[in-house]
């Protein structure tokens, strides 16, 4: 019975697959002719490779041993809690195609992976906050201060409010480090205050948080700027945050977004970290049992230190990001940023207690909530009811985990 | 009995003080320091105080009404001869008209407007400011003589405007009259109106970036022929979202008209570039010297000149440049 229910879902994930990658190229040599271009836009180009996908994934899936079969396919129900959010999302994306057929684009997807990235950098920063059973409310300040230090340096000589008015014009990674070893002095605080004083990270980075705003709202509001938004961004350094990649490959391509591979290598790095290397054994086992971690000879001082400020590295990553996206910053960049990368972390099956959670399901994370605040905007959804759905998603996302952990 | 005649005695010096032309002390309380119109207003306060050989002192109030009440009573405590006052909450001017009446000085509100019904309670209690209608009528202005003067502007060849509308903070006066009024001024010129989205951007640059991509990619942007924004940082955020699509740079082919209002540093250097077509200059200098003007005159008893009964209105300016007009 058993092996039946693995090989089931195997040839079953194959010929789904086979089925996709054949509708998709029948129907992107027949759209043109049934005049259908402007109904499904490139949605052959999906089909294929979701085809392609799946095809693949069905014939190097392992064959299960009887056990995990029989754990794996236990019940429907079990598989439709444990990928709720997930199935929501591709519920809530044929409904939007449905509604706004332009959705189906390559461009929307390319803008979807775009709009992740820095949200992807923040939330792999504060993973190891959480990691730790800890959180990082001082993130979103620190994108703020890294992209107002960046766009500060970086305005061409010619702008009428010049931040510097004498400033030369420096090269890039002069005020890219500046922003960014600002934010580590701020992580590093951050670390003191939790490792030496054991202070909870919630009162600790709220302390930092406040701090950060305050210094940064200082510099902002320093003569001749006074408080006036930045503008006036040299485009070389606009460059970081807005080339694309390919444009124009073919016609019609936008390009890739430059911000999508940063985010990727980040991603890899932070995957090695956590999976290959001492100091990421050292965080999983601080945060499942910091007093076994301690007997086990772990220096934890240096370990909390080292977390917050390879986090505060990322988030000053993404601030310079940010500020050389939008061309321009203020002190308000960055509000809230940390309670919506905690939210994915959350989401992707992070535990706030602390020692679990993967690269993977970060990503995902991520993913599923750029693709339901974007679809919702896309079909005009109000942004008040944006909030809404968005908080219904994190409390339903989290008592699914709950519920999971707790039959364990 | 005595204490009677020295508070007396006091008074008489200090009307004497009050109309002594020369030496006219303004107690000015601005809602908060870090605002950069209201920076640019203080500025113009100080330069015009000067010019006229008054004294000027200024307060923070730090976005909060009751720090602002207590900056007004130590003004009067200290004995300003005349008040400016940029309320925090607009609606909370009755108790500051109240003070002023009960120390006998005038009281020249700037920037937000108390009621008319709170004005009329105090002789002295004027308001300088700009018509925020009037901001929303010239940037509708700015778009429709573009869209008459380019034909290639209606891509559509409808006759009609589709256009994209990008919104300040919810509730906020000025959010509300520009938008009704941008678009009353599109009527007006005898192009009819049709609005394919609205958002709510609260006057900041990186919401209305990402509105505006979505936009862009829901709507698609051959088919929006101009935008819409209740301020300069908003228009900014548009634009560099249709830049990421290739949009206004350079290329005719490729342009959507974008017009904002506050005419600001980082806008006047997009219209230089040809990626904004203008905006709308909100004239803080102009209000700041005449709200001196006013206040000066006032304390010398010398009359309101030029005041349209108890208002002074500063007219908003249009500002475009660059290759585009």
């Amino acid at each position: 019975m058993a092996e039946k229910t693995a090989s089931r879902s195997k040839r079953l994930m194959t010929t789904g697959g086979i089925i996709f990658l054949v509708l998709g190229i029948a129907l992107y040599f027949l759209k043109a002719p049934m005049g259908l271009t402007r109904k499904i836009y490139d949605l052959p180009v999906f089909l294929i490779i979701i085809g392609i996908c799946s095809a693949i994934k069905g014939f190097t899936a392992k064959d299960k041993t009887e056990e995990e079969a029989a754990l794996a396919g236990k019940t429907f129900t079990e598989f439709l809690t444990n990928n709720a959010i997930l199935l929501a999302m591709l519920v809530l994306v044929v409904v939007i195609c449905i509604l706004q057929p332009r959705f189906m684009q390559i461009r929307v997807a390319l803008d979807i992976l775009t709009q992740s990235s820095p949200k992807l950098i923040m939330a792999l920063g504060i993973c190891f906050a959480l990691l730790i059973a800890g959180t990082d409310l001082s993130a979103g300040r620190m994108v703020g201060l890294a992209a107002v230090i960046s766009a500060s340096m970086m305005q061409t000589a010619t702008y009428a409010n010049r931040f510097f008015p004498d400033l030369p014009q420096l090269p890039l990674w002069i005020p890219i480090a500046a922003a960014i070893v600002a934010c580590m002095l701020f992580g590093a605080l951050n670390g003191f205050i939790v490792a030496k004083y054991e202070m909870h990270p919630f009162i600790a980075t709220l302390a930092t948080q406040v701090i950060i705003y305050g210094v940064c709202s200082l510099y902002f509001d320093m003569p001749p700027n006074n408080s006036q938004p930045i503008g006036g961004i040299r485009p070389d350094f606009a460059q970081i945050g807005q080339l694309r990649l390919f444009n124009g490959l073919w016609k019609g391509f936008p390009g890739i977004s430059i911000l999508i591979p940063i985010a990727l290598v980040i991603c890899v790095i932070i995957w090695f970290i956590l999976n290959k290397t001492v100091f990421g054994k050292n965080v999983y086992a601080i945060g499942g049992n910091r007093e076994a971690a301690v007997v086990a000879g772990i220096n934890v001082f240096r370990n909390i230190m080292f977390i917050f400020i390879l986090a505060s590295l990322l988030y000053g990553i993404a601030g310079v990001l940010e500020a050389a996206r939008t061309a321009g910053a203020t002190n308000n960049y960055g509000l809230g940023y940390e309670t919506d990368a905690i939210a994915a972390c959350v989401v992707g099956g992070v535990s706030m207690s602390g020692g679990i959670g993967k690269v993977g399901g970060i990503v995902m994370g991520v993913l599923i909530f750029t693709v339901i605040q974007y679809g919702l905007q896309f079909i005009n959804v109000s942004p008040m009811w944006q909030q809404v759905i968005k908080g219904v998603i994190i409390a339903v996302a989290v008592a699914i985990d709950m519920t999971k952990y707790r039959k364990k | 009995m005595r204490k009677v005649l020295i508070v007396t005695l006091m008074l008489m010096l200090a009307l004497g003080a009050c109309a002594h032309a020369d030496d006219v002390k303004i107690g000015a309380c601005i809602y908060r320091f870090n605002d950069a119109f209201m920076l640019r207003f203080r500025q113009a306060m100080q330069a015009e105080s000067e010019k006229l050989g008054a004294k000027i002192e200024l307060a923070d109030g730090q976005d909060n009404q009751s720090t602002q009440d207590e900056q007004v009573d130590a003004f009067i405590a200290d004995g300003v001869n005349v008040l400016i006052v940029n309320p925090v909450d607009r609606m909370s001017s009755q108790s500051i008209i109240d003070k002023a009446k009960t120390a006998g000085i005038p009281v020249v509100f700037i920037n937000r407007e108390p009621t008319e019904e709170m004005l009329a309670t105090y002789d002295k209690a004027y308001y300088v400011g700009a018509k925020a209608e009037e901001s929303g009528t010239e940037a509708g202005e700015l778009v429709a003589s573009y869209f008459k003067a380019h034909p290639e502007a209606d891509k559509n060849k409808d006759g009609k405007l589709q256009f994209i509308l990008l919104k300040g903070q919810n509730g906020h006066q000025d959010m509300i009259l520009r938008s009704k009024y941008s678009v009353e001024a599109v009527k007006e010129a005898g192009i009819e109106p049709v609005e394919l989205a609205g958002a709510i951007a609260n006057w900041d640059k990186l919401e209305a970036m990402k509105i505006m991509n979505g936009f862009i990619m829901s709507i698609g942007p051959e088919n929006i022929e101009a935008v819409i924004a209740n301020n300069d940082e908003m228009a900014l955020g548009a634009i560099e979202a249709l830049k990421a699509q290739d949009y206004n740079t350079g290329n005719p082919e490729a342009y959507i008209p974008v017009v904002g209002v506050d005419a600001n540093a980082s806008a006047l250097e997009a219209m230089d570039k040809g990626e904004m077509l203008g905006t709308v200059l909100n004239d803080a200098d102009g209000q700041g010297s005449a709200a001196v003007k006013l206040a000066v005159s006032l304390a010398k008893n010398a009359g309101a000149e030029g005041a349209d009964g108890k208002y002074i209105w500063v007219p908003y300016q249009k500002v475009v440049r660059g290759e585009k007009q």
